[in-house]
């Protein structure tokens, strides 16, 4: 018989508690059902979803020719399982061990899937584009800025006073200026910077800027972990007669980098967010394959429907890696606290 | 021998820094001398020759760049604090629903959160734009008569006109910023001891007086550091104004780069006004920050 | 056989010119136990960590183990080649949080002696089986009390088979009950003939193991004697006056 109350107190408890609380949820609750109801409508009556269905190859892959579209759906694969391992898999310790390896030779295999060489006939850059183009941008990017955010985080603890200003100056700078300005820079500088003759092409200009603009977002990261590192572990690894290098290498930078991670998982979806910005920069990522599909006369005015499509897959993407972030947020203090 | 050690590192650092840098300009000499440019600012001065569709001080196209440049600069300041104050106003309702007592009043702002958060501010920009304002059909007016209108050519309150892309840039920068101010003044109202409700509360103090009295004026140290990085964030996101044809800072400078073919100098112009820009806001919070604690603490 | 640590005249001063250490002149004879006893703020952690190079000072000679220290002359390397001789045990443990039990021991074996990994584990495990904690090899400092860190801790510093143990107050931080665990093994270490100078409160720890007392009080040296003199006829009034107030607690 209690049981039965229950429900009912605890609703009354956590909404309608007095009257102002009452008319509050009144309000959310009918007009939440008012948007559901008209949400529900469109999305079956009103939509049209062609725009999404007879592109989906483009949203996911870009212009990747035809016959070898198993390379790209292979990387994105291997992307979603190392994700679900990372979240749910089973606890192998063996497995946990080797998933941080996994997810640095992640770049690498898709450089390789997309490129081809070595067996593989080679794709040229600008075919590129799409989810694939947006992962490629966001991992690699990520493997290259976080030994260089590393390296600038241990130059501004540096006791060398020049080490320590430059890598000030530089990350103040970076961390000054809006993205889309080192981006467009990056694209229109980078060439100006290089000998005369050497070119790249524009996907690695966008790496080479998301790396010198993340870098210094991750050197503060990981200069706040540093500094949580108490002075007392430094002077433990000193009485062992340790060398400073072997110090910061095998005592304070683990601790560093662990305390560091789930920031830097933030920093990460961050990234992935920010590679939308090459739309505007003429790469046919993600947003930009949309905005160039609704350009297309076909499709033209569709924008809610490739809108919400988009937000969709960014959503999903960032939504797990803000959850693995959680996840190692917990197991950390799960480590730290006991076993 | 320890010193010299150190020295030793320091100099030879330097010595690799100056070396790249050299071998960078070096490479930058030869490829402008290829394009015949050179370096100079000598063009500010000449005239713009585009038009500007909203400038808050006088503007035709026979300003100079320099002229055309300012204005963009203003542009950039109004809309970086309208939004300041309305993602400000809109983050700390939601950060103050998210831990306070209605369940559904909970649930909704965490989806807020959670849906803004995860997806990307250009996407939002673009939404608010061609589909939330130019989508409009018609015009949309308030019950109140002229107080407020809508239509596809952008906001007219009270009388002051705001054009489609301003309205849309607000929106995008304040709801997008919103969501992370609210987490921080989550994360500061978490801070304060548990203790301080429980104190409150058996003084008979109702949870709003509470929360108004006791429990801000000792999340605000924890909240105002998160409020500034959020600030500079919104000052550094504005420049994504080009995405829906406001003509900012940033966007003046582009198309000013794309007729001169200047980029070392639009990048210079560009980041010196960023640097001051961040100092205006570090500052300005600095500035409240120490009041805040000269008027929270007396001693 | 020469003194192992012999100090002549050791100063430190801090800023506003508070002095550390005023006029210190003290030796460490091989095998013995120096206890060194003051109230806080005396001088006693200050004046321990110079012996391995954590502090510097400002004039006198220290000479550790044949090696001398001047204070102008704070060479990295010196200090490093004492440091592998000399063991210390913190207040606070400082294992390292992120390495078992056994990669704690092995570390400095590994990386600093260059032994074998091999070899370094069996000796570990010897270590760790003298202090009775040998089934904790595995785990990790967090899941260990307090008094089982401390002995990981010992462990450590014996694992570069050093010729001189310091103890920086290695019980203060410990539950009560947890306390004599950690004394245990000190004192079998000082039976072993290991050369010790030990700053702690323990009276008992003192009169049982300590071959000479050491009373520090702002940052000077009050009186040295055998337990026996110091705690039944101190020298000293204000030696008689500290162990009084320790007494009461």
């Amino acid at each position: 018989m209690k049981n039965r109350y229950k429900p009912i107190k605890y609703i009354k408890r956590v909404a309608f508690s007095n009257k102002l609380d009452s008319i509050i949820s009144l309000t959310i609750i009918s007009f939440g059902l008012v948007f559901l109801i008209s949400l529900v409508k469109w999305v079956i009556f009103s939509a049209n979803w062609n725009v999404v269905r007879l592109n989906l190859p483009l949203f996911f892959f870009g212009s990747f020719p035809n016959d070898q579209l198993w390379r790209p759906g292979l990387w994105i694969s291997l992307f979603a399982i190392l994700s679900f391992t990372t979240l749910w898999g089973p606890p192998w310790s063996w497995l946990r061990k080797n998933l941080p390896l996994l997810w640095v030779s992640f770049a690498p295999i898709g450089v390789f899937l997309l490129a081809g060489g070595c067996g593989l006939s080679p794709v040229e850059s600008r075919n590129w584009g799409g989810l694939t183009l947006t992962i490629l941008l966001t991992s690699c990017s990520a493997i290259i800025s976080l030994p260089l955010g590393i390296a600038l985080a241990l130059g501004r603890q540096s006791a060398l006073p020049v080490v320590k200003k430059l890598s000030s100056i530089y990350i103040d700078t970076m961390r000054s200026v809006p993205l889309i300005a080192v981006l467009f820079f990056g694209q229109l500088l980078i060439p100006l910077f290089l000998p005369v003759g050497l070119e790249i092409n524009r996907v690695c200009r966008a790496i080479i800027a998301f790396t010198l603009f993340v870098s210094a977002y991750i050197a503060e990261d990981v200069r706040g972990g540093l500094q949580s590192i108490p002075r007392t572990q430094q002077e433990a690894g000193e009485v062992l007669g340790l060398h400073p290098f072997q110090i910061t290498y095998l005592i304070i930078l683990p601790q560093a980098l662990r305390i560091a991670l789930p920031s830097l998982t933030n920093q990460a979806v961050g990234l992935l967010q920010n590679t939308s910005l090459m739309a505007i920069l003429g790469l046919v990522e993600l947003l930009g394959i949309g905005r160039s599909i609704l350009a297309n006369p076909e499709f033209i005015g569709r924008y809610i429907e490739v809108y919400i499509w988009l937000a969709a897959i960014y959503w999903v993407i960032c939504t797990v890696m803000a959850l693995i972030a959680r996840h190692l947020e917990q197991q950390m203090s799960l480590e730290k606290k006991d076993l | 021998m320890k010193i010299s050690y150190k020295a030793t590192t320091q100099i030879l650092i330097a010595l690799i820094v100056i070396s790249i840098i050299c071998i960078l300009i070096n490479n930058l000499t030869v490829n402008l001398i290829k394009t015949g440019l050179g370096f100079s600012f000598g063009w500010l001065f000449r005239p713009a020759s585009f038009a500007l569709a909203e400038h808050p001080l006088p503007y035709s196209p026979s300003d100079s760049y320099a002229w055309a440049l300012f204005i963009g600069w203003l542009n950039s300041l109004k809309v970086i604090f309208y939004s300041l104050l309305l993602a400000t106003l809109i983050g700390t309702c939601v950060g103050l629903f998210r831990v306070g007592k209605n369940v559904l009043l909970r649930l909704v702002s965490a989806g807020y959160i959670a849906i803004i958060r995860q997806t990307p501010l250009l996407l939002q920009l673009m939404f608010w734009y061609f589909v939330a304002i130019l989508g409009i059909k018609g015009t949309i007016a308030s019950p109140i008569g002229s107080v407020l209108s809508i239509s596809n050519q952008g906001i007219n309150l009270l009388g002051i006109k705001l054009s489609a892309e301003f309205t849309s840039l607000l929106l995008g920068l304040s709801v997008f910023t919103s969501a992370y101010i609210a987490e921080v003044v989550r994360g500061g109202i978490n801070s304060v001891d548990k203790g301080q409700w429980e104190s409150f509360r058996s003084l008979g103090l109702k949870d709003s007086t509470g929360l108004y009295k006791i429990i801000i004026p000792q999340a605000l140290p924890a909240i105002l550091p998160g409020l500034t990085s959020q600030y500079l964030n919104l000052a550094k996101n504005s420049t994504l104004a080009i995405a829906v044809g406001y003509s900012d800072i940033y966007a003046i400078n582009d198309t000013i780069i794309n007729q001169t073919g200047r980029p070392i100098e639009g990048f210079i112009i560009l980041l010196l006004s960023f640097l001051f820009l961040n100092l205006i806001i570090s500052n300005g919070m600095e500035y409240l920050n120490t009041a805040i604690i000269r008027s929270s603490n007396p001693y | 056989m020469p003194p192992i640590v012999k100090a002549t005249n050791l100063t430190k001063s801090y800023s506003k010119g508070i002095l550390a250490l005023d006029n210190v002149s003290i030796s460490v004879e091989p095998g013995e136990v120096l206890v060194v006893m003051g109230p806080s703020g005396s001088g006693k952690s200050t004046l321990i960590r110079t012996f391995n190079g954590l502090e510097t000072f400002d004039s006198g000679q220290l000479n550790i183990l044949g090696i001398s220290l001047d204070c102008q002359n704070n060479e990295e390397r010196k200090i490093r080649r004492i440091r592998k001789r000399v063991g210390m045990v913190f207040q606070q443990f400082n294992l390292f949080p992120h390495l078992s039990i056994l990669e704690n021991i092995t570390l400095a074996p590994i990386k600093v002696q260059k032994k074998k990994r091999d070899d370094a584990e069996q000796n570990a495990l010897i270590l760790l089986s003298q202090m009775g904690i040998a089934s904790h090899a595995k785990k990790y400092p967090s899941q260990l009390s307090g008094g089982e860190q401390q002995r990981v801790a010992i462990a450590r510093a014996l694992a570069l088979k050093p010729e001189l143990l310091l103890f920086d107050e290695p019980t203060s931080a410990l539950d009560p009950e947890r306390v004599n665990e950690v004394l245990d093994a000190m004192r079998r270490l000082a039976t072993q003939g290991m050369s010790m100078v030990v700053v702690t409160h323990e009276i008992n720890f003192a009169k049982e193991v300590g071959d000479r007392i050491l009373f520090m009080d702002s940052g000077k040296v009050i009186e040295t004697s055998t337990p026996d003199i110091f705690f039944l006829n101190a020298k000293h009034e204000r030696s008689r006056k500290f162990l009084n107030q320790i007494k009461k607690k």
